[in-house]
């Protein structure tokens, strides 16, 4: 699906009222939550499309506070739908990761040869000096 | 007609364990998966949508894939929703690889607590097949735990508890209680072939480096190597029968929408413990009225889910728990086995778990809550990387009343019909997992968390999938022998988890390959007396 300019110009002022300016991090529409962000999460979650549709046929034209009340008393699935799409455009985005320390789920080899904190602090010694646990039964 | 001397119903966790054996033994073998091979490379874990792409390609519910071969489960009269994986590898390409065992109390609950029933098996006779099957599939653990029996190592070291693992294992230290480093289906060292675990904390969409155990890796290679016919998008919808009353074989479709049947000597149903269910009651036939295998009318029923809460941990500090294996940091069983006086019976097993990236921190998918404008950032900034969570695993008690059946008018993209699901918690589930989650919150206040928040019955936790073709020694009550065998028709063995007279309170995969294998190594053995339709 790709999304109409009109569409986009709606999502945006929803899409700040979810995530505004604040606490060093920028608004969702800075880093192009109704824009490029919108067409990654629609690449990748072509079903949300259909419900942000539905969303802007019911509230084209209210304020933000107003359209999120109405989604979520009214069409509680286009809600979730808009909550996933602003989001997930938001925390995909590179600039977003780094202010918030997070790398994505990326690979970190494995290292078992490191000798665990756990034992040489004796705390699985102490696990075991205090004796099975479990019921015996034949 | 196409005849083979074995036919399994699904390549997931126990088909592909028990193919990979009779393909050994010598045995003619073909499965019918109905989905198909995973592609590695298609799995999300590195790309930028991943958390959003997990809420619906990759989620465990069917129902929210939506998959050509998936099934529906109607679950709306259910208090937990089902969920599975149709391909290669079955629901192990989407499970966590927690690994562990049932303990000893589990097979005689009756006996011990007068609730549930004895297995017609206790816990010695499953080790050395426990044993076996966590060298076949490479699970990494520290041996010596005193929650369980002496045994066997695991064959790898465990793999790192993660800072969230040491941070309460040390609380459990100051408290006295029980925790081990878990045991996970996930290489902590390059092993047969595999590469070792890459912590991308993505475990439950898909593995991409093949380090966590899925029989698509794990058997089905060494399996077709030997002779094993595997064959993918095929749909199997019925079990035929003769009358003498024993299985021919089967119908099933392709992915192309032809219809085919195949006949076998014996037939093995893999396909879990709503999958079997539904294909033994669709298998109805006028000498089976009420479906194969089923004259005490016990098919379907004693669904078990394992009641799933879990408890949210806030700490000030970094704790990283997304990144690494997603099944279990650490475990306890400090509240595992009867405590009378706690008013209620059996218990429960804890996982130290993950608690997801940025998306999952603004759109909890277990505990927490969502912000929005202003306090948003405070809420995810507090949320990512600075949780944990105690995943509390409740042990089930049959009941009849919770059961799988055909859903009436419901049908797969194929037509046939599908199941429904009706599952209810239990007084005696819902006592207990309040009580685990009062200690569990006791734990995480212990290890520092200024704030805790739980959830006291996630819906979508239904991997767990047992009960509904239970196993025993008495035809009147019981559905299959001892060795999975139906009691009704003699050349049909169920291999998955419906067989489970009673649920324990662990994740059931490790138990379900081992029954597997025990079930598997029986029919090799009397190969000779095995009476077949031919």
């Amino acid at each position: 699906m790709t999304a109409t300019l009109e569409l986009r110009d709606w999502l945006r002022p929803l899409a700040d009222a979810l995530i505004p300016a604040d606490d060093g991090m920028p608004a969702a529409s800075a880093v192009g939550v109704a824009d490029a962000q919108l067409d990654l999460v629609l690449g990748a979650r072509p079903d949300l499309g259909r419900h942000l549709g539905r969303a802007f046929a019911l509230t084209a034209g209210i304020s933000p506070a107003e359209a999120l009340a109405t989604l979520a008393e009214l069409d509680p699935t286009a809600h979730g739908a808009l909550l996933e799409a602003v989001a997930g455009g938001y925390y995909a985005h590179p600039q977003v990761r780094e202010l918030l320390g997070y790398a994505g789920q990326q690979p970190v080899p494995v290292r078992p040869e490191d000798y665990p904190e756990y034992l040489t602090e004796g705390l699985l010694e102490r696990v075991v000096e205090r004796g099975p646990i479990y019921r015996p039964a034949d | 007609m196409e005849h083979t001397e074995v036919l399994i119903v699904g390549a997931g966790a126990s088909g592909g364990v028990a193919a990979g054996r009779l393909a050994e033994a010598g045995f003619q073998v073909v499965c019918l998966e109905q989905g198909h091979w995973p592609d590695r490379g298609s799995y999300p874990a590195a790309r930028p949508t991943y958390e959003l792409e997990a809420r619906r390609r990759w989620s465990g519910s069917p129902n929210v894939r939506g998959l050509a071969e998936d099934y529906p489960v109607e679950d709306s009269a259910s208090d937990v929703a089902a969920l599975m994986y149709a391909g290669v590898g079955g629901s192990m390409i989407l499970y966590a690889a927690d690994w562990p065992r049932l303990l000893p109390s589990d097979f005689r609950t009756r006996t011990l607590d007068g609730v549930g029933d004895d297995w017609p098996l206790n816990y010695a006779e499953l080790a050395p097949f426990y044993e076996r099957t966590d060298r076949a599939f490479g699970v990494a653990g520290l041996g010596g735990n005193p929650a369980l029996p002496d045994g066997a190592d695991p064959p790898l070291p465990p793999l790192p508890i993660g800072a969230s693992g040491l941070r309460v294992a040390r609380a459990h230290d100051r408290l006295g209680w029980h925790w081990w480093p878990a045991p996970n289906a996930v290489l902590s060292a390059p092993y047969r072939g595999r590469n070792a675990c890459a912590q991308y904390g993505a475990c439950m969409q898909g593995c991409p480096e093949g380090a966590k155990a899925s029989t698509d890796v794990t058997h089905w290679p060494e399996a077709i190597a030997a002779g094993a016919q595997l064959r993918t998008g095929a749909r199997v919808s019925r079990i035929l029968t003769n009358s003498a009353g024993l299985a021919t074989g089967a119908e099933y479709v392709d992915a192309d929408g032809r219809w085919h049947n195949i006949g076998a000597d014996v037939v093995l149903l893999a396909a879990n413990a709503i999958g079997t269910a539904r294909l033994l009651l669709n298998s109805a036939s006028p000498r089976f009225p009420d479906g194969l295998g089923n004259s005490t009318g016990l098919v379907g029923k004693r669904l078990m889910v394992h009641p799933f809460a879990n408890v949210l941990g806030y700490f000030d500090d970094r704790v990283d728990s997304y990144i690494g294996h997603v099944g279990a940091k650490i475990v306890s069983y400090e509240f595992y086995e009867t405590d009378t006086s706690r008013g209620f019976t059996r218990g429960a097993k804890w996982s130290l778990a993950p608690t997801g990236g940025p998306l999952t921190s603004a759109l909890p998918t277990r505990a927490g809550t969502s912000t929005w404008g202003s306090g948003h950032h405070a809420q995810v900034r507090a949320h990512l990387g600075r949780t944990v969570s105690w995943a509390i695993f409740g042990e089930d008690l049959p009941d009849e009343e919770n059961r799988v059946e055909i859903a009436p008018g419901l049908t797969d993209s194929s037509g046939i019909p599908a199941p429904k699901i009706r599952y209810r918690v239990g007084e005696n589930s819902r006592a207990l997992l309040d009580f685990n989650i009062a200690k569990a919150t006791e734990s995480l206040v212990e290890a520092g968390a200024y704030r805790t928040e739980y959830e006291s019955l996630m819906r979508y936790s239904g991997w767990h999938l047992l009960g509904t073709a239970r196993m025993g020694t008495d035809p009147a009550t019981s559905v299959t022998d001892p060795h999975g065998r139906l009691h009704d028709v003699p050349n049909v063995c169920v291999l998955d988890g419906s067989v489970f007279p009673t649920s324990g309170a662990v994740n059931p995969t490790s138990t379900i390959v081992a029954l597997a294998l025990r079930a598997t190594e029986h029919l090799v053995a009397n190969r000779r007396d095995q009476r077949t339709a031919a």
